[in-house]
């Protein structure tokens, strides 16, 4: 992307000085306009139970899953509630999928005394063969079996499906469908190119410093230091950074005060605040030359349930001093030059990853797309706010840009769908392990990972492996 | 001619001084554009390879290009050393650009001296950081002060230097203030008492006047907020609080914004508010006892019982009262531990410093003194108004001699030693110090509290 255009004044900078260089205006940004309001909560009250979020879900997506069915199987398609059910009608269901899982963490298995078990540790994955499907609706709830695949479904998606009820109880199901693809946006993206960057996991206050110049040259692309001039006129294009979440590292989270004695943590202070500094710095130096959206991730100093409220200004007084930066919630909506963004920073994703026998970030982050709900998994294993008027992570239209930050790797997608709708679907990588981040051109929907790298101790062979 | 000179320049640079020299550090100790800065380099480079062929010069390049990779290409930007450049060049399917990175004499073993060259350089001049480079972003203003809520902070300004675009003087050191001023609301005290005091000399008296003005008028939440904590820790742990500046303020002041609030505004409208000179001077004596900006209540009472007759004191326990009523039921701030990890800017060092030195001419002439304490203790009296007897917790001063003088002693020549000391060093010696004061304290008075197990380390 950047290195057709650059690739005349290459090397332009190896020559002695010439006259005043050129400097680049930054495109301006002609239409933003936030569309997270959903995502934003005022007045939390936790007072209510889980069973309201999901009732809302059903109902929400009951109207567009039926008339899904009547699509596919026929208009005139029985459509029964679970309480209505004859055995041995064909019929169809809409309902939530619950999966029943042997191995999934249980605080009141893990606090009970009778059991006397030992907390379980952590797993890649809670799947096991004896997993159960059991489809509920409003009243009632039934088992499934057939034609549906258990290993790869979670808790919370709302499915319709075709089948029949037996006489051992059970629905056999023939066939199922999900919400699919939401109806599309019109598009109306840029007439040339515009660039946004997005990047996450910049783990900053971990205690290796290998990714510190990393992402230092990031800071610098974007701003235009480095590179030749066809580089840094390329980089004037850039009209915005979003950082997807987990800009603290893992390391951030020790909690000493929980484990060790107070005698011996009373004068320390917690790791994040160091890095938190460190971070303001950084969001500085980009604030000063691009607008930069920050995303909260998993282990950024915000709330831990979804959704994640932007971070607070106070612990950002250098640059949030500036209008350019905006600090937004998680998962993360906006109209960028007519282009709808929809992100979050990787929670729900690797939530799913771990209930699921899908293994692939981008092949996950599809599925939530057909199945119409951003994190179905919220509040069965992931942390949810108790919402109970109407659920907003349920997708009502279609973006052009999803992404999903902290993956494994830079994966992406163009997904096209039956009704015009065109999802450029991305996963961006954790930059502390990757040292990758991705452009996005608005224009055309294509997509570029953007890697950094300098010569460490080892030899630098090693670089060219670091990216898989 | 101009054009040798950045030659010399890097010259000293790279031989005499051994640094290494990257372009964005030669960008910014030379002001000129990053481009230049880039070609200066490779210009100095190639002369003095021309000159002399065994030259002691190690050069790192930047390369960026294409590469493909797993299928895709991807845009790759890497630093590279000399001696690796063609192999990357080779491995790049387009070229996007080269340049030199930085110079060194040293060979290299890994980039980290390059991070931290960059990193200092960008760090001492964070008001600036786009100014010499390629691209200008027209949006990137600071916001307007309406935009920032509306909390009056006097203090952090100069740490907190921000874009030099808003010229307006007055309207800098507004724009300064309001973020400072949400880090107050949060961290509370601890926040603005550790800037206001670094902020106190290089002040000027009328800034200084208005913003305590506006202070004291303020949001009482991070005073209140000092009560608490004062109450939660007990007289003990208050002993060990350094205060940041005497109460200079006029009694008038306190009287009407309340006792404990004071706290707050005593620091942040400190020795500026210059009405006083002879209370100045405590101030800088007592300052000097305890470096970081705590608050101590003894100095304020001792302050109080010696310029004040009784019936002040009377009036000003009263009002008190009422404070500690409402400030009961407030949680307890966190640990004043944040406090210490902060660092002074290199202005408050020489401030700092100049304040230490008539200071310390006080301690010694100072002496033993009795000192008044805050007591918690109950008061009871009956409430004619309702026909009820009302027993309240309240503080009372105290007087007793304790060797907590031992402290402001050792802190004399200590504090001294300190200034010359690097600001890293800092925090260190003034965790060593409140335990000094703070061991003292408790023994003398013979009160068991809370905190006291804690203290003992």
């Amino acid at each position: 992307m950047f290195s057709e255009q650059a690739a005349a004044t290459a090397q332009g900078l190896l020559a002695p000085p010439s006259a005043e260089p050129p400097t680049f205006p930054r495109v301006a940004v002609s239409g933003y306009s936030d569309c997270s309001q959903p995502f934003q909560l005022g007045e939390r009250s936790f007072a209510r139970q889980y069973a309201h979020i999901y009732a809302v879900r059903l109902a929400g997506m009951r109207p567009g899953l039926e008339r899904r069915a009547r699509s596919r199987w026929g208009n005139d398609v029985v459509l029964r509630r679970l309480s209505e059910l004859q055995e041995g009608e064909k019929c169809c269901v809409v309902g939530t999928l619950f999966k029943s899982m042997q191995l999934q963490p249980s605080i009141l298995q893990e606090i009970s005394e009778e059991h006397n078990l030992v907390p379980q540790p952590p797993l890649p994955k809670y799947i096991q063969p004896s997993d159960e499907l059991i489809l509920e609706d409003e009243l009632q709830r039934i088992k499934l079996e057939g034609a549906i695949d258990v290993q790869r479904l979670v808790t919370g998606t709302i499915v319709a499906v075709y089948g029949c009820e037996q006489d051992n109880g059970r629905f056999l199901v023939e066939d199922h469908c999900f919400a699919d693809l939401p109806p599309p946006l019109p598009w109306s993206g840029p007439s040339s190119d515009r660039y946004v960057l997005l990047a996450s996991g910049l783990g900053l206050g971990s205690v290796s410093g290998e990714a510190l110049l990393s992402t230092q040259l990031l800071v610098d692309v974007v701003t235009g230091q480095l590179g030749a001039e066809g580089e840094q006129s390329c980089a004037a294009h850039i009209t915005r950074v979003i950082l997807a979440g987990n800009l603290l590292s893992q390391n951030t989270q020790s909690r000493d005060t929980i484990n060790k004695a107070k005698y011996l943590t009373k004068k320390t202070q917690a790791a994040s605040v160091e890095a938190v500094k460190m971070l303001d710095e950084i969001l500085l130096q980009l604030c000063t030359s691009v607008p930069v959206d920050v995303m909260p991730g998993e282990f950024d100093p915000t709330n831990y349930t979804l959704p994640q409220q932007p971070l607070h200004r106070c612990m950002l007084p250098l640059a949030s001093a500036y209008a350019t930066l905006r600090l937004v919630t998680n998962p993360y909506q906006a109209s960028l030059d007519g282009v709808r963004f929809l992100g979050t920073s990787g929670q729900n994703i690797s939530d799913i990853f771990k209930y699921s026998s899908m293994d692939d970030y981008l092949e996950i982050l599809e599925w939530t797309l057909l199945v119409g709900h951003i994190s179905p998994t919220a509040p069965d294993t992931l942390g949810c706010y108790p919402f109970y008027k109407s659920d907003p992570f349920i997708l009502t239209e279609c973006p052009h840009v999803y992404f999903c930050g902290n993956a494994p790797h830079f994966q992406s997608k163009l997904l096209q769908g039956k009704e015009g709708q065109r999802v450029l679907l991305l996963t961006v990588p954790d930059f502390s392990a990757t040292q990758t981040a991705c452009l996005v051109n608005l224009h055309d929907l294509s997509c570029q990972p953007i890697t950094f790298s300098s010569f460490g101790a080892d030899s630098e062979d090693g670089d060219m492996e670091l990216e898989h | 001619m101009a054009d040798e000179l950045y030659l010399e320049n890097i010259d000293e640079f790279v031989t005499d001084h051994n640094r290494v020299v990257t372009y964005k550090w030669l960008s910014y100790t030379l002001g000129v554009h990053v481009n230049q800065a880039k070609q200066m380099l490779y210009d100095y480079v190639e002369r003095k390879r021309k000159e002399n062929s065994g030259a002691q010069l190690h050069v790192t390049y930047l390369v960026a290009g294409n590469l493909l990779q797993n299928g895709h290409f991807c845009h790759k930007v890497a630093v590279v050393r000399e001696d690796k450049l063609e192999a990357m060049k080779s491995k790049l399917s387009t070229i996007a650009s080269v340049h030199v990175y930085s110079i060194q004499k040293a060979l290299l073993k890994d980039s980290s001296p390059l991070y931290n060259t960059d990193y200092d350089i960008v760090k001492t001049n964070l008001q600036h950081c786009s100014k010499f480079s390629a691209i200008r972003c027209a949006a990137a203003v600071p916001r307007t002060p309406p935009d920032a809520p509306q909390v009056p902070e006097p203090v952090q300004s100069p740490q907190r230097q921000r874009d030099p675009d808003a010229a307006i003087n007055g309207h800098r050191v507004r724009a300064a203030k309001p973020p400072p001023q949400q880090h107050k609301g949060i961290m509370g005290m601890f926040a603005a008492k550790a800037a206001a005091r670094p902020q106190d000399t290089p002040k000027e008296a009328k800034a200084e006047a208005k913003e305590a003005a506006g202070v004291s008028a303020a949001n009482c939440k991070p005073p209140t907020k000092n009560t608490i904590m004062n109450n939660f820790f007990g007289k003990a742990a208050m002993n060990k609080l350094k205060a940041n500046s005497v109460p200079e303020q006029p009694k008038e002041e306190k009287e009407v914004v309340k006792p404990s609030v004071a706290v707050a505004e005593s620091e942040s409208s400190p020795n500026t508010v210059a009405e006083k000179p002879g209370k100045k001077t405590e101030s800088d004596r007592i300052q000097q006892k305890d470096k970081k900006s705590k608050t101590k209540r003894v100095d304020r009472s001792d302050d109080e019982e010696e310029r004040d007759p009784e019936n002040v004191k009377k009036k000003r326990k009263r009002i008190k009262q009422l404070l500690s009523d409402s400030s009961d039921e407030e949680d307890v701030p966190p640990s004043p531990t944040p406090e210490e990890e902060r660092v002074p800017s290199p202005p408050p060092e020489p401030a700092l410093k100049t304040e230490l030195e008539p200071a310390s001419t006080e301690v010694s002439a100072g002496g033993r003194k009795r000192k008044r304490k805050r007591v918690l203790k109950s008061r009871m009296f009956i409430d004619e108004e309702e026909g009820c007897m009302v027993t309240e917790k309240v503080y009372e001063s105290e007087s007793c001699t304790d060797s907590e003088d031992e402290f402001p002693k050792t802190k004399a020549p200590a504090p001294q030693e300190q200034a010359m000391l690097p600001t890293k060093r800092e925090p260190k010696e003034e965790r060593k110090n409140p335990k000094k004061g703070a061991a003292p304290a408790s023994r003398a008075n013979k009160q068991v509290s809370i905190m006291g197990f804690c203290q003992k380390k």
